[in-house]
């Protein structure tokens, strides 16, 4: 750390948040296993410590898919079991208090389109993630609303998992059988040949369940912060948004999309200690 | 108070798996189906199983478990000539009736249940089809109320279903896209009908099936016949009466019908 035009700043840092990477590779792997025993288990070859559970149990967008079926008959929504209305309270109690880190850190869609962001990042270096018009952009980020409406409605008339044929996250960890539909191959094929051009597309204008967590980011108990006194408007934290909200020009992020990955922050690219940071208090 | 990355780490992991693990022992975690359909919450049928949370990983044993038909008759209406038909698992019947033209699946099955045992299913708006062999065994029955008949006329169909269970391709789809309701009830028939013996095995819907009237196995019981799936036996045992005794006049009876 050292003083430079009376500003604390740090020399050596992380440019990034590596234990948010080892959670993303933890929770792939997790769930990648998991689909997998579910494979071996219909064979009777099931891996007998690993859980065996179908990925429909372990996706907490299930529990929402459910809600209006559950709360009007006290029944699930077939092939949903009560594992993902569990996950489901568990991830939005976490958006509630941190905000959508379900996205940011466990999602392995969301893992996966970062890691294929990176060979954006390379290609298209300061180019990357900023080819949409702005305004179109901004239109697009509400769409994810109106999937998610269209979801909440079919599952509610129909009983059933309709989103299932068109869910890029089911087909990820499922390419190998014959349960998936292709059009939910096409979309995430689509979404991965995105990443290319776009970080994380799916989650910025499609994602259902991310439109449900994202609405915590209004009232959130932590939020990104930035500290006006101290910063010295590098524009560091903007540029380094995978979700390109405008950090230096909010004093609080309170934006729909952030996924609290705190890449922004002091920690990892705000170059001036204690200036972008994670907190539930106040700051000047 | 700021958090870094590291603590939120924890924070995550704790809340997740100890989420996990407190549900789980509240008996919340379940990530696999119970194979027990959840009971309904109020009304006259509170507590009692309900078919519409019939799940399509369900054999056909397992419905019987929950609700008391046999899987023979399950079999027999969804024309499923598995050798096991209890092992048979509900969601099969997609594949099964794929190139028919009509989605005959779990809603078909949970339709017959509810229909057969008499339980509240709402058909509101939605288009469940039965192939006509099921329709046929529940007309049997003489427990439907007008609107149900009314609703099975819409949607029964005459289907073969493409694939038999083990696989082999039957001589071809058949579909017809007419109400194949016809008024006169045929039953329904255990595995056992080509036998015409009374066995601790034979279901009422048997002894129709072979030709005895209702009318007559009515009078040899004393009591409005049961359900068609329920075996002979254990209406005997359930209401007190000689099995023995009444499977001799039953045997009489099917005797009389049987072909010579
Ligand atoms: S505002 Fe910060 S924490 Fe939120 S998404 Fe952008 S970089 Fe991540």
């Amino acid at each position: 750390m050292v003083n430079l035009f009376g500003k604390r700043i740090r020399l050596f840092r992380p440019r990034s948040i590596w234990v948010r990477r080892i959670v993303q590779w933890f929770f792939f792997l997790l769930i990648a296993a998991i689909a997998i025993n579910h494979t071996l288990a219909e064979s009777g070859a099931a891996i007998p410590i690993l859980s065996s559970a179908s990925l429909h149990a372990v996706c907490p967008f299930g529990g929402v898919e459910t809600l209006y079926t559950f709360l009007s008959s006290g029944l699930l929504v077939k092939k949903v079991h009560d594992a993902s209305l569990v996950l489901a309270g568990l991830s939005i109690l976490l958006a509630i208090f941190f905000g959508p880190v379900f996205c940011g850190w466990v999602c392995p869609l969301g893992t996966i389109q970062e890691w294929v962001g990176k060979l954006g990042h390379k290609f298209f270096k300061k180019r990357y993630n900023h080819f949409v018009p702005t305004k179109l952009d901004n239109i697009l980020r509400y769409a994810r609303y109106g999937i998610l409406i269209w979801v909440l409605y079919v599952t509610a008339t129909s009983g059933s998992l309709v989103f299932e044929a068109y869910d890029p996250y089911f087909a990820l960890f499922n390419f190998w059988s014959t349960e998936v539909a292709p059009t939910a191959i096409l979309i995430l094929g689509v979404t991965l040949l995105l990443s290319v051009f776009v970080e994380r597309p799916w989650c910025k204008y499609a994602c259902p369940y991310g439109a449900v967590l994202g609405v915590t980011n209004l009232f959130r108990v932590f939020s990104i912060k930035r500290v006006e006194s101290t910063c010295k408007a590098d524009g560091a934290c903007s540029i380094m948004c995978p979700m390109n909200i405008p950090v230096d020009s909010v004093k609080v992020v309170r934006d729909h999309q952030c996924i609290s990955c705190l890449e922004c922050t002091s920690e990892a690219i705000c170059p001036v200690a204690s200036t972008v940071v994670f907190t539930n208090g106040s700051v000047k | 108070m700021n958090l870094t990355s590291k603590p939120l780490a924890v924070i995550i992991f704790v809340f997740m798996f100890g989420g996990i693990a407190l549900t789980s022992a509240l008996g919340w975690w379940q990530t696999e189906s119970t194979k027990e359909p959840a009971a309904y919450t109020e009304g006259e049928f509170a507590g009692q199983a309900n078919p519409a949370d019939i799940r399509g990983s369900y054999t056909f044993g397992d419905v019987a478990n929950s609700f008391n038909i046999a899987p023979e008759i399950l079999a027999q209406a969804f024309q499923v000539t598995d050798p096991e038909p209890a092992t048979f698992a509900v969601k099969n019947l997609e594949t099964m009736y794929l190139d028919s033209g009509y989605e005959i699946g779990t809603n078909s099955v949970r339709l017959f249940v509810a229909f057969s045992l008499g339980l509240p299913f709402d058909t509101t708006g939605q288009e469940i089809y039965l192939p006509k062999t099921a329709t046929e065994i529940l007309l049997a029955q003489n427990t439907l109320a007008p609107e149900q008949i009314a609703y099975l006329e819409s949607y029964t169909v005459d289907v073969k279903p493409a694939t038999t269970t083990e696989g082999e391709v039957a001589p071809a789809p058949q579909a017809e896209s007419t109400p194949a309701v016809e008024s006169a009830p045929t039953a329904a028939t255990s595995s056992e009908e080509s036998e015409y013996v009374v066995k601790g095995k034979t279901i009422f819907g048997d002894l129709t099936g072979w030709g005895v009237p209702q009318t007559v196995i009515e009078q040899i019981i004393g009591a409005p016949m049961p359900n068609p799936a329920m075996t002979v036996k254990d209406y005997a045992s359930a209401n007190g009466l000689d099995f023995e005794a009444i499977k001799t006049q039953l045997q009489a009876e099917v005797d009389k019908v049987k072909p010579k």
